[in-house]
């Protein structure tokens, strides 16, 4: 099986390089040939995006099919997979999904077809579509290096600095709670485990980790305890809320301005807007405060890349589309303006000279982003993350419902197990 | 506990009603308190539904619950121009799987239901207590194994994939047989075998318009049922053109963490999406009856 | 009411062709298969990554032990009886009381409350927890901020002291209106001069209820009854939507919410499969068990 399956992709590759090479064109020499490629995205307007290839690529027409994102969409595709046929030939993959989705064979190598692109993007996105192999099993799309939203107004009424360390971050959310009880500077969210992860990221820790052919888990390591303990600090104290985010709740406190401060990623602004769209103009970014300020990181939140399925029976156009559509300039123009995501490729900053539309009060709002997609740090996904994520859902909401700081590294123990659990219940190697 | 012996109320309400008019003459205050307070217990959330969807996005979190606002045609407006009117595409494919299946539904389970009634075989009970069996198994397992069944025979991703597990309904057979045994009398039967009529024949003829009304609550209760199915088309369809409401609604509610959720929009369209639902309810009314004890009474 | 003896024909199993074969295609078969699955899983080889390197193996019942010995399956059967001993009685109790004040007299007030009970039914009960939501949390919720003006501080519905509360409230809202039809129209089928008489004796018709109608309404009870603790048991849509609002609700609140993160979140559809069975059976056992208490004949052949 494995065999004929390399044998196969050699064929298709050699097919491939000797019609390249017989074609002047970057156009496969094929063209002749009329595809019809579907392509599933949850992202708004991605169809809009896509009239921008199909417009200039008569012969491979690619449509839009819009899925519900989050977990079920890898479901969905999974069931496919296994049943043998009605995966699309194209997908929008979220980073910690691609780790399950490779180990389930579900997306194609297109190292071939891709070709170089490896200096077009960050090191972090790359790591996450290779998963460190010699195999390519997506473009990065766009990606969400985190950074601090803040209600400049507030901040400035309370004479508090824009926190730069987490120790002045802790201290402004004591003043402003303190000045108004209703008031915090952030909020505990059990309900976003990517949150959470990115946080972690951004001290240091890398949940996952490959030595050999054993995995390694690394959930509950001192970094990751020192992240669960301030947080587990500030909520048992109540200087910041232990209220999940993303709720009707928290959208209303965005808006009333009891909620005035936000640990998110490049996207926020659009996620603000559509939430809180009074409160235009009196926001602010800034990068994450910092563990040490002598050497700045931060972590990632969000974020996808685009696949070809194993099922696709065009595998060479899709990935040329692929292609395409994360490192095309106009492409790349159409994923910032129209997509509204913040492309990973490395060449974004020339299709983001103006600040989105909620930031026009901050100029500089991109060279903030840029700067914060320099230092992200390095963190690597196993193949289980749905297990450690709907586990810490379980595990932090208890600990934020109960608002004691040791609940929270007990959640952390309670998450490592479940993961490890599982990893050794399907049969992979764990070392440790 | 045998005494009703007309346990299903005939479709010509009027007649059965009439016997019973007088006791139309008095309604303590006390009932027409209750029935109030009940009233009001489920329409405030309806309220709630329609004030909402008039709101603008940002409104709908920091202005009063009950407060309407003047957003009502932006919202549809909205949903009207979303990627070329696939909102209506949606609505148009739940009308046409919960119409179509509701009605082929019926007419299996009327089928079934009158066999099982009306005639004594081998294998009766057994086939029963098997119908019924389909009850126990939630559909949320279901939706993945029905998918890679399909798939063998690559009918995933069309119309009858969604349509053709709708049709059968363990529920819809079991009221159907309650209905047969309770309006179609066997003296009408006979009669009908006598004049030298098929069981076919005397099925269609005679038999279905005496459980006519018995068949509205079954093609009622499945429409419902398909209509705000969620699990199964969410599973079986990849082309959001074949989408019913249930499944395209929630893509603009699930669209990841890096977006808002779309609450205008969501809840405008589920508003929209229940106003088929409550005028067929309305609409047929007077033919809702459903009498599941009548099955175990005895003449 | 007795089946009429039929000559020996074809035509029963021709009316049920339809029925069986749809029956045989789009549920017996996906059970059988579910019930195949749950004995199924898979096996990784190495890191994992590879093509291939996933295989699919015989379990054995382990699914089904690791399923009942997981600490969370235990504590979410009790979660779900508790809800069930709330929603059932309060359900049909509601139910019950409307269809009688409903049948005590038509008027017009009757029927407008008659539709608007009704309505719920037709709404999802996804959008129904959803709204409920936005009524349950404190600072976009009406109730909360019209307690608030009259000086009591409301609860927080979702707290983990109230939230199995709130989560029965939208199953009550969503079913009562359905029951309450099925017990009314119970109700009208029986005839007047069974009460008449006892009303011109000067019962009450508080009296009357409980003596003459409900009694005669009793089949109708238990079959509402039967469904509506079917339904109890496989509840999962209202926590499912809910859950993301509240740090109470977690993830296999429910056995049912158990099988859907298996199956959607974790990918592990063998253990859902077999948690399904587990609550296939246990649902096959309690309505079982109930019928036998009332001792009803409602699913027996009318002889």
């Amino acid at each position: 099986m494995k065999k004929t399956h390399l044998l196969a992709g050699a064929l298709a590759a050699a097919v491939l390089m000797t019609s390249a090479c017989g074609s002047s064109d970057d156009e496969p020499a094929k063209s002749d040939e009329k595809v019809a490629l579907t392509y599933w995205s949850w992202a708004p307007n991605m169809d809009k995006v896509v009239e921008g290839w199909n417009s200039t690529h008569p012969n491979i027409q690619v449509t839009v099919n819009k899925q519900d994102g989050g977990d079920p969409a890898v479901a969905k595709l999974l069931t496919a997979i296994k049943a043998g046929s009605g995966a699309p030939d194209v997908m929008q993959a979220e980073y910690q999904k691609i780790p399950t989705l490779v180990s389930a064979d579900a997306l194609a190598d297109i190292s071939k077809e891709a070709g170089d692109l490896k200096s077009k993007f960050p090191e972090g996105a790359w790591t996450s579509v290779t998963l460190g192999s010699e195999a390519l099993y997506g473009v990065p799309q766009d990606s969400g290096p985190m950074l601090f939203y803040y209600r400049a107004d507030v901040l400035d009424k309370l004479k508090i600095k824009p926190p730069t360390t987490w120790d002045e971050y802790a201290a402004a959310a004591r003043t402003i709670h303190k000045a108004n009880p209703k008031q915090f500077l952030g909020t505990f969210s059990s309900n976003d485990p990517g949150w959470f992860a990115g946080l972690s990221q951004q001290a240091g820790a890398s949940w996952w980790g490959v030595n050999g052919d054993s995995w390694s888990v690394a959930i509950n390591d001192a970094t990751t305890t020192k992240v669960a303990n301030y947080w587990g600090g500030l909520v048992q104290e109540g200087a910041i809320d232990n209220k999940p985010m993303y709720t009707p709740e928290w959208n209303a406190a965005l808006n009333d301005g009891t909620q005035v401060g936000w640990l998110s990623a490049v996207w926020g602004p659009g996620v603000l807007e559509g939430n809180a769209a009074s409160t235009k103009g009196k926001w602010k970014v800034a990068q994450l405060p910092q563990w040490d300020a002598a050497s700045p990181a931060t972590g990632n939140w969000g974020g996808s890349a685009t696949s070809v399925t194993s099922q696709s029976k065009h595998k060479a156009q899709a990935a040329e589309f692929v292609k395409w559509l994360n490192s095309d300039p106009a492409a790349i123009k159409l994923l910032a303006g129209t997509a509204n995501v913040y492309p990973a490729s490395v060449d974004s900053s020339a299709a983001l000279t103006e600040p989105p539309a909620f930031f026009s009060n901050q100029p500089d709002f991109y060279s903030v982003a840029d700067e914060a997609s320099k230092i992200t740090k390095p963190f690597t996904y196993g193949p289980n993350v749905n297990v450690a994520y709907s586990s810490y859902n379980d595990a932090f909401g208890k600990a934020a419902e109960s608002k004691k700081a040791t609940e929270f590294a007990g959640a952390l123990t309670t998450m490592q197990q479940a993961t490890v659990d599982d990893l050794k219940n399907t049969g992979f190697k764990v070392a440790g | 506990m045998a005494v009703t012996t007309v346990p299903v109320a005939p479709a010509q309400a009027p007649a059965t009603v009439a016997p019973r008019v007088q006791r139309n003459r008095r309604t303590s205050p006390t009932a027409t308190i209750l029935l109030l307070l009940g009233a009001a217990y489920c329409l405030m959330p309806v309220l709630w539904v329609l004030v909402a969807s008039t709101k603008s996005a940002s409104e709908l979190f920091n202005t009063f619950t009950f407060m309407p606002s003047t957003h009502l045609f932006d919202n549809i407006s909205f949903l009207n121009s979303y990627r070329d009117g696939l909102y209506w595409r949606w609505m148009a494919n739940s009308a046409l799987f919960a119409g179509v299946g509701a009605a082929a539904s019926t007419l299996v389970s009327a089928m079934a239901g009158f066999a099982l009634a009306k005639y004594d075989f081998r294998g009766k009970s057994f086939v029963f207590n098997l119908v019924l069996a389909g009850v126990l198994v939630p559909a949320v397992i279901l939706a993945v194994p029905q998918y890679l069944l399909l798939a063998k025979v690559g009918m995933t991703n069309t119309y009858w994939s969604v349509l053709l597990p709708s049709m059968i309904s363990p529920y819809g057979i079991y009221l159907c047989r309650i209905f047969a045994a309770a309006t179609v009398p066997n003296e009408v039967l006979e009669a009908a075998r006598m004049d030298g009529a098929g069981d076919w024949r005397s099925f269609v003829r005679v038999v279905l318009p005496m459980m006519r009304a018995g068949l509205v609550t079954v093609f009622l209760f499945q429409f419902v049922a398909i209509w705000n199915n969620y699990m199964l088309p969410f599973i079986m369809l990849g082309d959001d053109k074949l989408f019913p409401v249930t499944v395209g609604l929630s893509g603009l509610l699930n669209q990841g963490a890096t977006q808002p959720a779309m609450y205008t929009s969501v809840v405008t369209g589920a508003l929209l999406s229940v106003v088929p639902l409550v005028a067929l309810f309305l609409g047929l009314q007077r033919y809702w009856r459903v009498d599941l004890g009548a099955g175990a009474v005895k003449a | 009411m007795t089946t009429t003896a039929r000559r020996k024909s074809g035509a029963p199993y021709l009316f049920l062709t339809p029925a069986l074969l749809l029956f045989g295609l789009f549920l017996a078969a996906p059970i059988l298969y579910a019930g195949y699955l749950s004995l199924r899983r898979v096996k990784v080889s190495g890191l994992g990554l590879g093509a291939g390197s996933r295989t699919e193996i015989w379990a054995g019942l382990e699914n089904y032990t690791r399923s009942l010995t997981d600490p969370e399956f235990l504590p979410s059967v009790l979660r779900v009886g508790a809800y069930g001993l709330i929603v059932v009685p309060c359900m049909l109790g509601l139910a019950l009381v409307m269809a009688l004040l409903l049948d005590a007299g038509r008027t017009r007030v009757s029927t407008f409350a008659r539709t608007a009970i009704f309505l719920p039914y037709a709404v999802p009960a996804v959008i129904a927890s959803l709204l409920w939501g936005f009524l349950y949390l404190p600072r976009v919720s009406p109730i909360v901020d019209v307690l608030d003006k009259v000086g009591i501080t409301a609860p927080d519905a979702l707290s983990s002291s109230w939230v199995l509360y709130s989560v029965a409230n939208i199953a009550i809202w969503g079913g009562t209106g359905f029951n309450m039809i099925v017990l009314y129209t119970a109700l009208r089928s029986i005839p007047t001069d069974l009460f008449e008489a006892a009303r011109i004796d000067g019962a009450s018709d508080i009296a009357i209820a409980l003596r003459i109608k409900i009694p005669i309404i009793g089949p109708s009870l238990v079959m509402t009854t039967l469904f509506s603790l079917i339904a109890t048991l496989q509840v999962f849509a209202e926590p499912m939507t809910l859950r993301p609002l509240s740090n109470t609700i977690s993830t296999t609140w429910t056995p049912l919410m158990k099988v859907y993160r298996d199956a959607f979140v974790r990918n592990d559809i063998y253990a859902a499969a077999a948690t399904s069975v587990i609550i296939a059976l246990a649902t096959f056992v309690i309505s079982y068990g109930f019928l036998k208490l009332v001792g009803s004949r409602a699913f027996s052949q009318e002889s």
